[in-house]
C-alpha cells in the first residue's frame, strides 16, 4: 500500500489524473476491438491489445449502486458522504462519490448522472451528481 | 488460536508465533516435524520483510520443502498445502498468521482502506464496497433488510454466551437492536458489521496416514473450491456478477465431497457482514437466491437450530483479525467435528463448511470438513 491518495501511482494513470486536473473525464478505449474499460490496465481486459488510448468520456450516466456513508475511513472525511458505482453512457463503470442532486439524496439505482468536479486535499477529484432525465 | 482480544499488547509476528506454537502443540508435534510452511514471508521474490512476516523456516531452525506465502491463511492455504503434500512436495505444513498492535487511532483497520489511487480518494473502504453490493439487493429484495438483521442478532447472540469471544456479554439482541444501531456505511449499521480485533490463529495439515499418529482424531478435506473473479478492492463488484459467487466453488466441492448442502451441520460462514450471510445460503445451493434470510429463519441457525452458523459468534462477534481471520473458521470447524466446544458444541458434527472472502471482495472459497476416524461415513 503507498501513497496512493496523493496522486497517480504509474505510467499508466498519470494521463487520467492530468485530464481530470482539466475538468476532463477520460477513459481508456482500445484501438483494436473499441472496448471501452476502467480501472486503467496494462492491456485491454476484451482482446488483451496493448493499444488503447484514454478517449474523452461525456460524463453522462447512470447509477448502478449507490450507498451513503456514515463513519468515514479517516478524519479526514467529512460525513455524510455518498458513494456510487456510475456507468458511463459508453459502456465503462467508475467509483466515485455524489455531491449535490436533489435533497442531496442518495441517487436512486437508475438516475442519470453526470460528471462534475470537486476538490478534496488540495487537488480535483471526478464525482458525479444528478441531472433530470 | 491465541486470545482474541480488541487490542493486543504484542505485534502482528508474535501473535503469529504463538499461534504456531499451540497449533503445534495441540498436534502433538515439534518444530523440526513441519517440513512446510504457509505464513507472511516477504512474498514471492521479496526482500522486504513486510510487517508481520518472518524469515520462517530460519526461525524455526528446519529447512523447509515447500512455501505457500501469496494467500498464508484461512481456506487458500489449506488447500494449497493439501496439494503440496499430495504431489509429495511436503508432508506436514504448518499455516499460521494473525495480527496485533495494529489497530486503533480514530481510523478504520488499515485493511479495510486498500491504498488504491481509484478508491481511497473517494473514501471507499471495505463496507463500503460490500454495502454497494447489499444497496442493490436490498432494492430488489426490501424483505432482505430485516432478514439480515435476524441473522445478525443470531450471531451475536451466540458470541454473547461464548467466554473467548471479543463481545463476551454483549447482548442478547434482536433484529430490532441491530436495525436501531448507529448506521456506518448504508444499509450497515454498526451491528451487521464484523469486528477488527487482534490475535493469532494457526493450523497443522498433514497426510492421514500421519494425523493418525497425533494426538486428536483427524478433521479431513472432504471437498474445496475457490473463485478468484478480480483484484480485490480496485474495481468496484457490480452486484449482479457478484452475488452468486462461490456457487461454482460450492458445485466443486460438494462435488468432490459427495455431498449436499442439506448433510451440513454447522456452518462456519465468513461473515464480514450480515447479508453475506444470507448470500452465502443462496449462492451455496441451501435455497433460492433471494431467500437466504428466510432459509436462516426456517431452518434455525442458532446453537439449537438445524443449521448452526458461526458457532463461536463469528467475526461479528468472537473475533476479526484481519490477515489472520480466515483461519478462525477453519479452527473452528475443526473444533466442532472434535467434539471440543462445550456448550457451544453442535451435538454429532460431521460435516462441517468453513468459508472465506465474499462478494464485495470479489473473490470467495469454501472448504467442507469431516471426520476422518471412520464414524462419518457418508452415503
Amino acid at each position: 500500500m503507498g501513497e496512493a491518495g496523493a496522486g497517480p501511482v504509474s505510467e499508466l494513470t498519470r494521463d487520467f489524473w492530468a485530464a481530470v486536473e482539466r475538468h476532463e473525464l477520460v477513459r481508456p478505449v482500445c484501438r483494436a476491438c473499441g472496448h471501452n474499460f476502467f480501472t486503467p490496465q496494462i492491456a485491454c481486459p476484451r482482446c488483451l491489445s496493448e493499444n488503447w488510448n484514454y478517449e474523452r468520456s461525456s460524463g453522462r450516466g447512470t447509477v448502478y449502486s449507490a450507498t451513503v456513508v456514515h463513519r468515514p475511513p479517516s478524519p479526514d472525511f467529512a460525513v455524510p458522504f455518498r458513494l456510487a458505482i456510475v456507468d458511463l453512457d459508453e459502456g465503462w463503470s467508475m467509483l466515485a462519490n455524489l455531491v449535490g442532486g436533489p435533497g442531496e439524496r442518495c441517487a436512486p439505482i437508475g438516475a442519470r448522472v453526470e460528471v462534475t468536479w470537486i476538490e478534496r486535499d488540495g487537488r480535483t477529484l471526478p464525482a458525479f451528481t444528478e441531472v433530470a432525465s | 488460536m491465541t486470545p482474541q482480544q480488541k487490542r493486543s499488547d504484542k505485534n502482528s509476528l508474535q501473535v503469529a508465533l504463538d499461534a504456531a506454537k499451540l497449533a503445534l502443540a495441540d498436534a502433538g508435534l515439534r518444530p523440526t516435524d513441519i517440513d512446510g510452511i504457509a505464513a507472511r514471508w516477504p512474498g514471492p521474490g521479496g526482500t522486504l520483510l513486510a510487517p508481520g512476516s518472518a524469515d520462517w523456516s530460519g526461525l524455526l531452525g528446519v529447512p523447509i520443502s515447500w512455501i505457500g506465502d501469496s494467500y498464508p491463511q484461512g481456506v487458500p492455504a489449506l488447500l494449497d498445502a493439501a496439494g503440496a503434500i499430495l504431489a509429495g512436495q511436503c508432508e506436514t505444513v504448518l499455516i499460521t498468521g494473525g495480527q496485533a498492535g495494529v489497530l486503533g487511532g480514530g481510523r478504520v483497520a488499515a485493511y479495510t482502506q486498500p491504498g488504491n489511487e481509484f478508491v481511497e480518494p473517494f473514501g471507499a473502504y471495505t463496507a463500503a464496497h460490500f454495502a454497494l453490493v447489499a444497496q442493490r439487493h436490498l432494492a430488489r429484495y426490501p424483505d432482505a433488510r430485516q432478514g439480515a438483521a435476524a441473522i445478525a442478532a443470531s450471531i451475536r447472540n451466540i458470541g454473547s454466551s461464548n467466554p473467548d469471544a471479543i463481545m463476551y456479554g454483549r447482548g442478547p439482541y434482536t433484529a430490532e437492536d441491530i436495525l436501531s444501531a448507529p448506521p456506518v456505511v448504508d444499509p450497515f449499521t454498526l451491528l451487521d458489521l464484523c469486528l477488527a480485533s487482534e490475535g493469532g490463529a494457526a493450523i497443522v495439515v498433514t497426510t492421514l496416514e500421519r494425523a493418525r499418529d497425533l494426538r486428536h482424531p483427524p478433521v479431513i478435506v472432504l471437498g474445496a473450491g475457490m473463485e478468484w473473479m478480480r483484484q480485490q478492492y480496485v474495481d468496484p463488484a457490480r452486484y449482479e456478477e457478484v452475488w452468486s459467487i462461490g456457487s461454482s466453488a460450492a458445485a466443486r466441492a460438494f462435488g468432490q465431497a459427495g455431498v449436499g448442502p442439506l448433510d451440513v451441520d454447522v456452518a462456519e460462514l465468513y461473515d464480514v457482514n450480515s447479508f453475506e450471510v444470507a448470500r452465502q445460503f443462496e449462492a451455496l445451493g441451501f435455497c433460492e437466491p433471494g431467500e437466504g434470510a428466510d432459509f436462516a429463519q426456517a431452518v434455525g441457525i442458532g446453537l439449537d437450530g438445524k443449521l448452526p452458523t458461526c458457532t463461536d459468534g463469528g467475526l461479528m462477534s468472537f473475533s476479526h483479525i484481519g490477515w489472520g481471520a480466515p483461519t478462525l473458521k477453519v479452527v473452528q470447524a475443526v473444533r466442532q467435528l472434535r467434539g471440543e466446544c462445550g456448550d457451544h458444541q453442535v451435538p454429532g458434527a460431521e460435516v462441517a463448511i468453513a468459508s472465506g472472502a465474499g462478494s464485495g471482495a470479489q473473490y470467495y472459497n469454501l472448504v467442507l470438513l469431516g471426520r476422518g476416524d471412520g464414524l462419518g461415513q457418508l452415503r
